[in-house]
Order: structure tokens, then sequence, then C-alpha cells
């Protein structure tokens, strides 16, 4: 192969490699070094050694933050794998006015999650229309703290962040059920399935890849959450910030300027082995499934 | 590829990588004081600057616009870019402008925005470099800009306010209050508060605690020190201070505060009172304003009294200023424009068109600011705050963060929702405030 030719491909891939090189690779990188300084968000700082990470071991905001993080995962994740595929199921049938459905769901998936977390703090409040439903029901007697309480903060914030996202999983699930052939359906209608039964066997696992799929994009998302919990609690993350996630920590402590740009780099690569470890495991458990 | 091979063509991509990690993070920042030689600098008032300024576009173009405009009349040769910069950011923007080098010649900050870059060295001490103006400006304000242990004073006062108690004189007469008497003193604030929620049967709270906005301020209204004499550490755990924590606490918890305040912020305040949901409303008197655009029925039952000083008798005051970076290019031009922009003047005709103070003392004096026998609640409010800003300070410690502000707001949250005693709160907002802080 003469050098024009070998040289070829890295030209076509080199418009991609710069942007990559750019905007992940070189900021991870600048993270990475970032993390081992004092750095300011007024100077480079100098070399700290494993300082931070050692402060990071004792501080109990990161720990809070990390455990509501995990446990944000742990909530959303089953719901976002199973919901939007019921969703699915429901409006894949080519029935007149389907599509209408489809739409109505997925339009949160395009709202923006500011204004969806304010109409949500609306509907949350006290004296919000969940609340007066709750009370009209006599469900409740009083009005339930959803915005001032920690843990109500936290799953509330956990059901927009799987309000918002039902939509979008649910569009990759129909994609992925198009492929399900419908003659697996009539041999178990055939063989008496009902449709619960026909759902669990025959659908599941025909969308059982989409399904790690699902998982592992909603989990990493939901390891980044910040939004839901910033915007419902005012930017407070709840009476004494004890909704507190790791992305809007990292938030708090880097930003503005007293910012420890240092001690947030750590707390981001904390982050970071932290997603990249459960996407690991997660792609193990998949592969061992599959054989 | 034999291992020798291989280890050759793994040499170009470990220098790569060895110079993208030497140039990244420690090496990225620049000197931040590197003051501009006074040799390379114009003596006169001439050539361009920069001046940025903090969410006036575009509300006050047309003014910012003009004054700029009487200036390079004034100044031929002159000429000034106006960059406006959105609340939302700014403190990044200017980190990183900072961190560059590149922060514009005139720059609009209020104190805590300012403190960490003064702290750094970065701007010109005016009581070095233009001694005499000191005397025009409201000694309060002037002196807003120093940082403690630090000499000097860095920033040109612009426009201020001075809260004032804005409250619902029908609401009050409903409650058997006078409503034409404010309360004056915190006892009678939160006296009448707890009467209007009481008599309204929980209906109407009778006040927010907005916290993030008057927690500490409403500390060191009441006389609590904030920070020790040599202002190294916080120490705001005080007895007074535990009698506010546990008023607020039983406030919130007899429902004179909204059941959602406690993690809400001014403009939920706001809201509420505009709503009607709120009987006692303590902000700015520009808020008048905003009132009057978005609620006319609540505007017109509202009175005005002057801000509630507690123990201290210390009014509290609200400062912009504009700063001058050691690094202009322009220095001359630069502190020419800055005092124009801030003169009796412009700050005058500033604070006609929207509800803002001068920092100009002669300006104050107009009558403008004195004369409120038109009756109108604007003019009483104008002139309650106009002499609370002669005396006024700006109570808030410039180290007083936003981090800091989280750590301190979050414990006290914690005792107003009685998972802490006031004590225990107190003591570890204290700690964690030292901490951030690092002191």
């Amino acid at each position: 192969m003469n050098r024009r030719l070998r040289l070829a491909p890295w030209l076509f891939l080199a418009p991609a490699l710069v942007v990559a090189v750019v905007f992940h690779v070189w900021p991870f990188l600048n993270t990475v070094v970032l993390s081992f300084t004092d750095a300011s968000a007024l100077g480079g700082g100098s070399f700290v050694g494993g300082e931070n990470y050692v402060r990071l071991a004792q501080d109990p905001h990161f720990w809070l933050a990390t455990r509501n993080t995990v446990l944000y995962v742990a909530v959303v994740v089953p719901l976002l794998v199973l919901l939007p595929l019921l969703l699915a199921v429901l409006v894949q049938p080519q029935i007149r006015g389907i599509g209408f459905f489809r739409s109505v769901f997925y339009s949160p998936v395009v709202a923006s999650m500011v204004v969806v977390g304010l109409i949500w703090t609306w509907m949350l409040a006290s004296d919000g229309i969940v609340n007066q439903v709750l009370e009209a029901a006599r469900i409740i007697d009083a009005p339930l703290p959803f915005l001032t309480d920690s843990t109500l903060l936290l799953v509330s914030c956990m059901l927009v962040t799987v309000w918002k996202g039902l939509g979008y999983y649910m569009v990759v699930y129909l994609a992925a059920l198009g492929n399900v052939s419908s003659e697996y359906h009539e041999a178990a209608q055939v063989d008496g399935a009902n449709a619960a039964r026909r759902f669990w066997s025959v659908t599941v696992p025909g969308v059982r890849p989409t399904m790690f799929l699902v998982g592992l994009l909603s989990a990493i998302a939901a390891m980044k959450v910040f939004a839901e919990v910033y915007v419902m609690s005012y930017g407070t993350a709840g009476p004494g910030g004890e909704a507190r996630t790791l992305v809007y920590t990292i938030r708090e402590v880097g930003l503005g300027l007293g910012g420890q740009i240092g001690y947030a780099s750590a707390m981001s690569l904390a982050l970071f082995v932290l997603t990249i470890g459960f996407s690991a495991g997660y792609l193990r458990a998949q592969r061992a499934e599959a054989r | 590829m034999t291992p020798s091979r291989r280890r050759r063509a793994m040499l170009p991509a470990l220098a790569i990588l060895g110079l993208t990690l030497s140039a990244c993070g420690l090496s990225g920042a620049e000197t931040p004081a590197a003051d501009t030689a006074e040799s390379d600098q114009p003596a006169e008032v001439t050539g361009k600057i920069t001046f940025s300024t903090l969410q006036l576009k575009p509300t006050f173009t047309e003014y910012i616009e003009g004054v700029i405009e009487d200036f390079e009349t004034e100044h031929p040769g002159t000429e000034i870019e106006w960059i406006d910069i959105p609340f939302e950011g700014a403190q990044e923007k200017i980190a990183t402008d900072a961190a560059a080098g590149t922060l514009p010649d005139v720059i609009n900050l209020n104190p805590n925005f300012a403190q960490p870059l003064e702290a750094e060295g970065l701007f010109l001490d005016l009581d070095q470099e233009v001694p005499e103006l000191r005397d025009a400006y409201v000694p309060g304000a002037w002196d807003a800009f120093q940082v403690p242990e630090q000499e000097g004073s860095f920033g040109f006062p612009w426009y201020l306010t001075s809260e004032v108690t804005m409250y619902n004189q029908a609401m009050f007469e409903d409650a058997g209050l006078d409503p034409e008497t404010p309360p004056a003193t915190f006892d009678e604030l939160y006296a009448a508060a707890e009467q209007i929620t009481e008599k309204s049967d929980g209906k109407i709270w009778g006040m927010h605690p907005a916290l993030e906005n008057r927690f500490l301020l409403d500390l060191a209204k009441e006389g609590v020190p904030l920070l020790s004499e040599d202002g190294t550490e916080w120490v705001f755990n005080t007895p007074e201070a535990v009698a506010h924590v546990e008023r607020l606490t039983a406030a919130y918890q007899d429902g004179v505060f909204p059941p959602d305040s406690l993690t809400e912020d001014h403009s939920k305040e706001t809201e509420a009172y505009q709503a009607g949901r709120v009987a006692l409303f303590p902000s700015g008197p520009n808020f008048l304003t905003i009132v009057e655009e978005n609620a006319p029925d609540i505007a017109e039952v509202t009175g005005v009294g002057a801000q509630i000083t507690g123990a201290s008798d210390a009014a509290n005051m609200s400062v912009m200023g504009l700063l001058v970076p050691r690094s202009t290019e322009n220095k001359a031009t630069a502190l020419k424009f800055a005092e124009f922009m801030t003169n009796a003047e412009n700050q005058l005709a500033f604070s006609q068109i929207v509800t803002i103070f001068p920092s100009v003392t002669e300006a104050l004096a107009d009558p403008y600011f004195t004369d409120d026998s038109d009756g109108t609640v604007e003019s009483q409010a104008r002139k309650l705050s106009a002499e609370q800003l002669e005396n006024g300070r700006n109570l808030l410690p410039v180290q007083y963060d936003d981090r800091v502000k989280a750590a301190v707001i979050g414990k006290v949250q914690l005792a107003m929702k009685g998972e802490l005693s006031a004590q225990e709160a107190l003591d570890q907002a204290v700690a964690e405030a030292n901490s951030i802080t690092g002191m």
C-alpha cells in the first residue's frame, strides 16, 4: 500500500478526531491533571499530590452525593427499562389516531428540563395540584412536603426523570418491537398464551438487547442528574442540601469566583470512575447472559 | 510488529501525551496581577477602552449608551466599547477573563463578586489613584470595596439600594393592626406576622423568610458579630443568633411562613406578596414598581416603612461598583470614565429611570430623594431609603459567597424543620463556613 493510501483513512477521520481531542480528550486530561492541584477559579494552582482524593474520602457531602446518585440510578433505571417498553407495546398497533398518543408521550422529551422542573415544582408544591388531589381523595390529611423533605424531593426528582425519559426510550423500544416477528406471538396465542404471558415470553426476550441498551443509557444519564434537583429545590438541593447529587456537588464546589477547580476535578473523576465501573459491570453481565 | 518496533511506534504517542499533560491544567493560568507598565500607558484621556456591566441590557441600553456618548463628546479621541454580561454565569466569565488577563478596562461588580479578585490584587487601589474622590461618595459604599486585612479600596461605588419594609395595609387592618404603623423592630415584625396569620386562620402567611437573602443580614442587624474582630473566623453562633433561629423555627412551625418557604428564594417571596398570600415584604424599594406592574390591586394597598435594623441600628445597603483592573492598558481613560459614569449628574439621571440610589452624596441630596410631599408610596420609599443610605453599610461580609451561604442556610433549614436544635445548627454552620473559607 503506498503512503498516500495509508494516510487516506486518517484524513477522513481527521475532522472527527480533532473535535474529539479538543472537546473530549483534552478536557478529560486537563481534569485529571487539575485533580492533583489546588487550582482555583482564578489560577492554575500547584501540585498537591493525592490531597484532593484524601479530602474526598473524608468529605460527608461527597458521600451523601454518591449515595443519592447511586440510589437515583437504582430507582430510575428499572423504571426506565420497563415502563417505556409497556408504553411501546401499547402504542405499537397501527390503529387510527395512535400517532397522536405517540406524540403526546414523546412531547416531554423535547421540553426543556428547566421548564419541566418548574412545572412539576408548581404541581408538587404544598398548595399544588398533586396535594390538592390527594387531599380531595382523602388519601392524605395534610399536604405532603414534596419539595421540603429531602427524601420526598429526591423521589419527586426521580419521577420527573422517569416521566421525561419515557417517550425517548419508548421510541427506541418501538424500533426494537418492529423486529420481533409476529409469528412468535401468533404461535404463542395458538398455544393458549394470554397477553401477559406473551409479553414476558415473547416480547421481552425479543427486545432484551434493547433493554440492556436502554438500561445502560438511562443509568449513565441518571448518574449525571442535576437539573431536576437544582430546579425543584431552587438551587438548594433540599433542606440542608440533603438531596444533593454528585453533579450538583461538583458544580457547587467548582463554580464561582471562589471555585475550587482542583477539588471539583477530583470529584468529577470519582463520578467518571463510578460511571465507567457501572458500565463495565453492566456490559459484563450482558455478555454473561448472552452466552 | 516486533516488541522493539511496537515500542518505537509508541514513543511519539507517549511524547504527545506528555506534551498534552504538561500543557494543560498546571500551566494554563496567567499571572493575574500583572501590572501594565506605566510607560506604555497614555497619560491623557484618549483611546479605546472596554466597559462591562452586569445585566443592564436591554432595559437600560438607552441610558448607558447616552452616558457613553456624552463621555466621548467630552473627551474627543476616546471610544468606549460596552459589553453586558448576564448575571447567570457572570462569575464564570469574569473568572475566565481574570485568569486570562483579559478583564475589561472598567468592570461592573458587586463587593462579593469583586472580593476574590481584589484579594488577588487585580484592581487599582482608588485610595491611591484618586484619593480626592473618596469624600464625594457615601462612606459606607466606598468602604464596601475593601478587603479584610488589606490596604486600599478598589471600586467606585455606583448604584445602591437599601431595603424598606413593604406591607399589605388591608391585611393589617383585617388583623386588627394599625395600617398606618409599619413594624419598626424585629419583635414588632414577627408579632405582626403572627397576628395576621392567626386572625386569617392560616389563610395568609404573615411573612416569607427568604433565608438566602435575609438570614445573615438579619443576624448582623440584630447585632450578632458575624466574623471575629480580625476578620479571620466566622463566629455567629452566639446566644442572640440562637434566639433568632428559634424565632424563625417557631414562625415556620406555626405556619407564619409558607410551608415550602424553607428552600424558596426571593423570587417566590415576591410572587407570594403579589398574589396576596403574604402580608409583609421587606425588600428593595425597586420591588414596588414590580408589584405595581404585576399586581396593581396589591400595590394600591401597599404601605412602606423603614428598614428594620434591630439592636445594631445599622441599615444595610446593597452596592454595585465600577472597578479598574491593574492590567488595563489605558488607566487614565478607564479611571476617568468610571468617575464620569458614577458622577452626581449621571447617577441622578439613572436613579430617575429605575428605583435605585446614587452613591454620590451630592445626588442623594436632590429633592427627588428628600421630598415625599406628593404622598405616593414610591416617594415615601425613596425618601426612607435615601435617609438610610447616609449611614448605611454593606452588612454582608465579602467572604459570604455562594458556598458559605448554602452551608449556613442549609443548617438553618434543618433547624427550622426541627431536625437540629438552633444551637447545633449554628455551631455546624459556623464550622462549615470556616472550613469553606479556609479560616
